[in-house]
C-alpha cells in the first residue's frame, strides 16, 4: 500500500541538503489552457522549514502552491510530497491530501456546519476517529488559536479573524505534516491580521512545515527559514530573509519590495 | 459635533409623517401617478367586495358541494368502500402530528389548521353520500378520528425516542405506502376458493384505480411526485455536471426531453402510446403511469433547479473539502448538496407547488380529479348548470389552501436554515 517513490528524497535542488526533503518539485510546469502559469519551477521544502512565496499577481505562486495537493494538476515534472509522488494516481493523492493541510484566502469554511462539525468532519470521515476523540482533538486545536468559546456558532456569526483561525484548526485536525497557506490574510480587516499571524508564528515555532503565500513582509522577515519570489511562472529569488530583503541577487525582486513597501 | 447631538433631546417627528395620515400620504399619494392610481382603484375595489360579499351571501347556493362530499374527495370509489380512504386519511394525520410534536413552531400550527379541517368536515351538517342522507355516524366517526391520532402522534413526537427525522420520514413512508396498498385492496381475493367466504375479506376487495378521484387523486400523484422527483433530479443534476461524457449525455437528453415537452404531450404517450409497446396485461395501471410521467416531467425541472444551486455555490467550497482529503463523492454528498439544496428551496417549493397543480392535467386522459369531477357534476347535472361559480371557488379554494400551506412551511424552513441571513 505504500506507494512512496525510493528516490524522492534526491533531489537537483541545491540550496537544501537533499535529504529531509519533505517537498520536491522538479521542472513543474502548468498551463491554464494557452497561459503558461508555471514554466518550470525546481524547489525543495525541508521537513519543519517555514518558505514565504511572494510574487506580484498572475506569478504563479498561488497556482504552485495549489499543485502541492493536486487543487492544480501539472501537466510536466514531477512533484514528491513525503515520499508520494503525485500522479493520477488517486490513492497517492488522497495519500497527500491527508498529510497536508490548507488555509485559503477567503477561508472556505463550510457554512452550513458549525464550527466544531468543521473541524471534526475529515477526522471522522478520512481519518475514521471517533466523534468524541474528534470533538475533544478539535476542542484543542479551538483553545490553541484562541477561540474555545465558540465552538458551537456558525461560520456565519465570526469575524473573518476568526473564521480564519478556525480554518487553521480544522486544517490541523488532520494532523497534516505540511500546512499550506494561500494568502490567508488578504481578505481580512487589518486589526484582526495580527491575530491570524499570530497563530502562523506558534505553528512555525513547532516545527511544522509551512509553505505560505502572503504580502505580510513583516511576517516573512520573522518567521521565514526562506524567502521564495515568483515572477512570470518562474522563481525568480530564494534566500533567507536577510539576504533577500538586503542583497536580492535579482533587479526584479528590488523593483517588487519598492512597489509593495511604497504604500 | 457629537457633543452637541448627545444633548439635544429626541423629538416626535412631524404628525404627518407617522399614525395613519403618514401612512397614505407615503403609500397612496406619494406621487401625482400613485394619487392617481389610488383614486381609481380603490372604489373599484370596493365595488369587487361588494359585488363579491353579496354574491357570497345571498345569490350562491352551495348544493353542489354540500349534496355529495363524497365525490370531490374520492370521486367515483365505491361507497361501500368509502372507509378505505378514510383509513387512510387517519395514517396520513400521524406524520402531520409527528412533524408538529418534533419541531413545533410552523409545523405546529399546520397540524392544528389541518385538525381544524377534521373537525369541520366531521361536523359539519352534510351529507357524505351523494345521495344526500346524512353522513352516517361511522363515517363521522372515521373522520373526527383524525384529532385523536393527530393528538397521540403529537405526543409521540414529542418524545425523545420518536421525536427524530428518521421516524418521521419512515412514518410519512409507511402512512403513504400503507394507505395506497389499502385504497388498492387485494386483487384476486374474491376468486380464492376459502378465503372469500371469511367475513370481512370481500370488504377488501379490489378497487381498480380507474375509480379513484377527487382530492384524493391529487394527493396521490403529486405526493409520489415530490417524493420521488427530489431524489431523481438530484441523481440527474450531479449526472449532468458529471465528467463522465457518457452520463452527462444520457442526462441532458433526459432532462431536455422532458423539459421540452407539454405535460399534456406526455401523460397522452403514457397512456395511449405506452401500452401499444408493452404487453397487454403489463400490471401497470393507468394511475401508476400518470404518476410516473408526472414524477419524471418534474424530476427535468427539479435537476436544473438542484444543478443552479449547485453553480450557485464558490469553487472554494469543493476545493477545501478536497484539500482536506474527503473523496470525490463525500465532497458531493456532505458539503455541495447540503448547500445547494437550502439555496434552492424556494424553487423547489415552487416546483412542487406547480406539479400538485398541475395533477389536475390528468383530466385529459379521463382521470376524474377535483376540478373535473366538479366539472362533470356541473355539466350532468341541469339544477347545477348555473353553478360554475360555486364550483370553480371551492375548487380554488381547496387548491390554494393546500399551496399556501406548502408555501407557509417553506418559509420556515428557509427560516430554521437561515437562508438569507447572508
Amino acid at each position: 500500500m505504500d506507494n512512496r517513490n525510493s528516490d524522492a528524497a534526491m533531489t537537483v535542488d541545491g540550496q537544501s541538503n537533499g535529504v529531509d526533503d519533505i517537498i520536491v518539485c522538479r521542472d513543474v510546469h502548468k498551463w491554464f489552457g494557452r497561459f503558461h502559469a508555471l514554466r518550470g519551477v525546481t524547489t525543495s521544502v525541508a521537513r519543519g522549514e517555514v518558505v514565504v512565496v511572494i510574487g506580484p499577481s498572475g506569478s504563479g505562486k498561488s497556482t504552485f502552491i495549489r499543485t502541492i495537493n493536486r487543487l492544480e494538476k501539472h501537466q510536466r515534472g514531477d512533484i514528491i510530497v513525503d515520499g508520494f509522488e503525485m500522479t493520477d494516481d488517486i490513492r497517492n493523492i488522497d495519500a497527500i491530501r491527508r498529510e497536508v493541510g490548507m488555509v485559503f484566502q477567503q477561508f472556505n469554511l463550510f457554512p452550513h456546519l458549525s464550527v466544531m462539525r468543521n473541524i471534526t468532519l475529515a477526522p471522522t470521515k478520512v481519518r475514521k476517529l471517533p466523534m468524541a476523540e474528534a470533538e475533544d482533538i478539535a476542542m484543542e486545536l479551538l483553545e490553541r488559536v484562541g477561540i474555545p468559546e465558540q465552538a458551537n456558532k456558525y461560520p456565519g456569526e465570526l469575524s473573518g479573524g476568526q473564521q480564519q483561525r478556525v480554518a487553521i484548526a480544522r486544517a490541523l485536525a488532520m494532523q497534516p505534516k505540511i500546512m499550506l497557506f494561500d494568502e490567508p490574510t488578504s481578505a481580512l480587516d487589518p486589526e484582526m491580521i495580527k491575530e491570524v499571524l499570530e497563530v502562523m508564528q506558534e505553528l512555525a515555532a513547532s516545527q511544522m512545515t509551512i509553505v505560505a503565500v502572503t504580502h505580510e513582509l513583516g511576517f516573512a522577515r520573522e518567521v521565514a527559514d526562506r524567502i521564495v519570489m515568483f515572477d512570470e511562472g518562474s522563481i525568480v529569488e530564494d534566500q533567507p530573509p536577510h539576504d533577500f530583503f538586503n542583497n536580492p541577487r535579482h533587479d526584479r525582486v528590488r523593483r517588487f519590495l519598492s512597489q509593495i513597501l511604497r504604500h | 459635533m457629537a457633543a452637541a447631538t448627545e444633548h439635544t433631546a429626541p423629538m416626535q417627528p412631524p404628525r404627518t409623517e407617522t399614525g395613519w395620515i403618514g401612512w397614505a400620504r407615503f403609500n397612496l399619494f406619494g406621487s401625482w401617478p400613485s394619487t392617481i392610481v389610488t383614486i381609481v382603484s380603490v372604489p373599484l375595489a370596493l365595488w369587487a367586495c361588494w359585488a363579491g360579499f353579496s354574491w357570497l351571501f345571498t345569490t350562491a347556493d352551495w348544493t353542489l358541494v354540500t349534496s355529495r362530499p363524497q365525490q370531490y374527495f374520492i370521486g367515483i370509489y365505491p361507497t361501500e368502500h368509502a372507509w378505505r380512504p378514510l383509513v387512510g386519511w387517519l395514517m396520513v394525520s400521524v406524520p402531520f402530528g409527528l412533524a408538529a410534536g418534533m419541531w413545533r413552531g410552523a409545523a405546529e400550527r399546520i397540524a392544528i389548521g389541518y385538525g381544524v379541517i377534521a373537525l369541520v368536515a366531521g361536523l359539519l351538517p352534510y351529507g357524505m353520500m351523494h345521495e344526500g342522507v346524512n353522513m352516517p355516524l361511522d363515517i363521522r366517526l372515521l373522520v373526527l378520528g383524525n384529532l385523536p391520532v393527530l393528538a397521540v402522534s403529537y405526543w409521540l413526537g414529542t418524545t425523545e425516542a420518536v421525536g427524530q427525522p428518521r421516524w418521521l420520514i419512515v412514518g410519512g413512508l409507511l402512512a403513504y405506502v400503507l394507505s395506497l396498498l389499502l385504497l388498492t385492496g387485494l386483487p384476486g381475493v374474491k376468486s380464492l376458493p376459502l378465503l372469500a367466504d371469511l367475513p370481512g375479506v370481500s370488504a377488501m376487495e379490489a378497487v381498480s384505480p380507474r375509480l379513484w378521484g377527487g382530492l384524493m387523486l391529487n394527493l396521490i400523484l403529486s405526493v409520489s411526485g415530490i417524493v420521488l422527483s427530489f431524489p431523481i433530479g438530484v441523481a440527474l443534476a450531479l449526472g449532468r455536471r458529471s465528467d463522465l461524457p457518457v452520463v452527462k449525455l444520457m442526462c441532458v437528453v433526459f432532462i431536455e426531453m422532458f423539459r421540452g415537452v407539454p405535460l399534456i404531450t406526455l401523460l397522452f404517450v403514457s397512456q395511449v402510446l405506452v401500452p401499444l409497446v408493452l404487453p397487454a396485461n403489463f400490471p401497470v395501471n393507468s394511475v401508476t403511469r400518470a404518476a410516473i410521467v408526472i414524477t419524471l416531467f418534474s424530476a427535468a425541472y427539479m435537476a436544473e433547479n438542484i444543478r443552479g444551486g449547485l453553480q450557485g455555490l464558490p469553487p472554494g467550497q469543493a476545493e477545501a473539502a478536497r484539500a482536506l482529503g474527503l473523496p470525490g463523492w463525500r465532497v458531493t454528498v456532505w458539503i455541495l448538496l447540503p448547500q445547494a439544496v437550502r439555496n434552492v428551496i424556494p424553487a423547489i417549493v415552487g416546483q412542487f407547488i406547480g406539479l400538485f397543480k398541475d395533477t389536475s392535467l390528468v383530466y385529459i386522459i379521463g382521470m376524474l380529479d377535483i376540478l373535473e369531477i366538479g366539472r362533470a357534476i356541473v355539466q350532468g347535472n341541469v339544477e347545477f348548470a348555473d353553478n360554475g361559480r360555486e364550483l370553480y371557488l371551492f375548487v380554488a379554494v381547496i387548491f390554494w389552501l393546500i399551496t399556501y400551506t406548502m408555501s407557509y412551511a417553506s418559509r420556515s424552513l428557509e427560516r430554521h436554515l437561515g437562508v438569507g441571513q447572508r
